[in-house]
């Protein structure tokens, strides 16, 4: 009989009642875009690229937020973080009120610049473990392989940070702290 | 637009307030009693106490004609008080949950109230003639988790209800017996209880902290911790809504709202002063704050040479910057009409963290 430890039984998992079996699929909207996968997300990659090259540093990042993939899966999230990042780095500071005020003045600008603040605060908590080299096909681990790849590329991710702290303080000039309080509640992560 | 009048009770959180209908008694929730506060002149002074839950009161609500009032406390248990000769006189409903209640109205007939817990239920109480108690009926389906808000219809019937798995909702509480038959309406023809006339889910989620009804009923309002106000036009029975608002704002997320006519709302919450929303079916927008700009605090005052030392001896620093711009000093938990003809509000009241009731007029 003392081989169970009760003490240590989930009884949340038991309890049908329970605020732990709280389906969290029924926070998502019926207007959810259709599931994307990765080749989808790395063919969105090469047309921003694309504009990137031709100068539309706004038009790059109106095409990246339009088509983020909140219906996707993990894959094609992180490639389409990793396009995000790179049109946000590839944007020179002096310009960044500019293409803000284009990009989130227009008409649906609002859920443009939610959607920024997302892979904003995304970009910040993978910032170094993935930033420049998630389109690498391998899975991405644990928290705890996480943490340690962190540890290793310091360099690199600290530059990036500094890159998304920059967005993240003309974003915050230009939506308040509304968009930040919708980062936290909205269920179509990014 | 006049200063607002402002109260400050005591230095602790209010969870809610409510006014007697000839504005003579105001109920203060404070912790696990409810404080009854008598105006003379200007000022409001406590005169008494109910006392009876174990746990946090967590709504209060006095009902305008027969001056009632009902309580709810995180220690499941909801009142009725009554006034007899002898003082205040409790008496318990029956409200069969197993969780906290959270907020409690009366209808506007007065013959019911609801009562939203945190075990996924709304009780919907009245009073039973016969065993000379007041019982519940359960509103269970479709409540995913914690019911944070509830706001009746004016039919009585139809009740509003907000919730933590970020759904609002209308239902039906029909109650045979003490309600007339509705008047039927966008919301629904037929009416039994536990009919669900609506349920909406704004695209970026977050807890739903306040619902409302136009003064016609014919309009849903709620906000929630999204930071954002949505309007709901409902079209017919069972069809989609004709229309469906959401203004997201920049702000901190509000708390309360209540409709000031059929083309305006006011909301308050997080930051600490009340907003005023303007718009129709066609669009809404945020119309500013009602805070007077360089109200409250009224800028940098003139400081003495002697205070401004004094002030870098103790503190470091010439100026105290620990006062906010805005008439609260913290979070607004509650907005209530204070006066109103028509659904016309010409003022109304807010409550908050910082123990301060405040009324203003819009």
């Amino acid at each position: 009989m003392s081989q169970i430890n009760y003490r240590t039984i989930n009884i949340d998992k038991l309890d049908p009642e329970s605020s732990a079996n709280f389906p969290l699929e029924t926070l998502l909207p019926a207007t959810l875009p259709q599931s994307e996968t990765s080749s989808d997300a790395a063919n969105v990659a090469t047309q921003v690229r694309q504009l990137l090259r031709g100068g539309d540093t706004e038009g790059a990042l109106r095409h990246a937020l339009d088509t983020a993939p909140l219906g996707g899966d993990d894959r094609a999230k992180e490639v389409h973080l990793a396009t995000v990042i790179e049109v946000l780095q590839g944007i020179r500071q002096t310009e960044m009120a500019r293409v803000l005020e284009g990009v989130c003045g227009s008409d649906g600008g609002a859920e443009r610049a939610d959607c920024l603040m997302k892979y904003l605060y995304k970009g910040m908590s993978a910032s170094g473990s993935s930033g420049s080299k998630n389109v690498s096909p391998q899975v991405t681990g644990s928290g705890f392989s996480q943490v340690q790849a962190r540890n290793v590329s310091e360099g690199g991710g600290g530059q990036q940070m500094s890159v998304l702290l920059n967005w993240h303080e003309k974003l915050v000039e230009l939506t308040g702290t509304g968009s930040i309080v919708r980062v936290m509640t909205d269920r179509r992560t990014v | 637009m006049a200063t607002p009048q402002v109260h400050h009770l005591f230095h602790a959180p209010i969870a809610d307030h409510s006014f007697s209908s000839d504005k003579q008694t105001l109920a203060v929730a404070r912790e696990n009693n409810v404080e009854l506060y008598q105006a003379s002149g200007n000022k409001f002074s406590l005169s008494d106490e109910l006392k009876g839950h174990e746990k946090t009161v967590t709504s209060v609500d006095i009902a305008p004609n027969s001056g009632r009032i009902v309580t709810c406390s995180q220690d499941r248990n909801a009142y009725v008080w009554e006034q007899t000769p002898s003082g205040w006189k409790p008496t318990l409903v029956l409200l069969r949950i197993n969780r906290a209640a959270t907020f409690v109205r009366w209808s506007p007939s007065e013959q019911k109230f609801a009562v939203g817990s945190g075990a996924r239920v709304i009780a919907v109480c009245y009073f039973e003639e016969e065993n000379d108690w007041w019982i519940s009926k359960h509103l269970k389906k479709p409540i995913r988790s914690t019911i944070t808000t509830l706001a009746w219809h004016p039919n009585s019937v139809l009740l509003a209800a907000g919730s933590t798995d970020s759904h609002a909702r209308v239902f039906s509480s029909f109650i045979k017996g003490i309600d007339e038959r509705p008047e039927p309406s966008a919301w629904g023809e037929r009416l039994p209880f536990n009919t669900i006339c609506g349920e909406f889910l704004n695209d970026s989620a977050g807890w739903i902290q306040g619902v409302a009804f136009s003064p016609s009923g014919n309009a849903l309002a709620f906000t929630g911790h999204d930071s954002s106000v949505t309007v709901v036009y409902p079209s017919a029975p069972e069809q989609p809504p004709r229309a469906m608002l959401n203004i997201s704002t920049r702000l901190l997320p509000l708390n309360s709202l209540i409709w000031n006519g059929e083309t305006e709302i006011i909301a308050a919450g997080h930051d600490c002063e009340p907003f005023r929303f303007q718009g129709d079916e066609n669009g809404w927008q945020l119309a500013g704050s009602l805070e007077k700009q360089n109200a409250g605090a009224a800028g940098p005052r003139e400081e003495s040479a002697l205070n401004m030392f004094r002030q870098m001896d103790l503190k470091g620093q010439t100026q105290v910057d620990t006062k906010l711009k805005s008439t609260h000093q913290n979070t607004v938990n509650t907005v209530r009409a204070y006066e109103e003809a028509n659904g016309q509000v010409s003022s109304f009241s807010t409550s908050g963290v910082d123990g301060r009731v405040v009324i203003w007029s819009t």
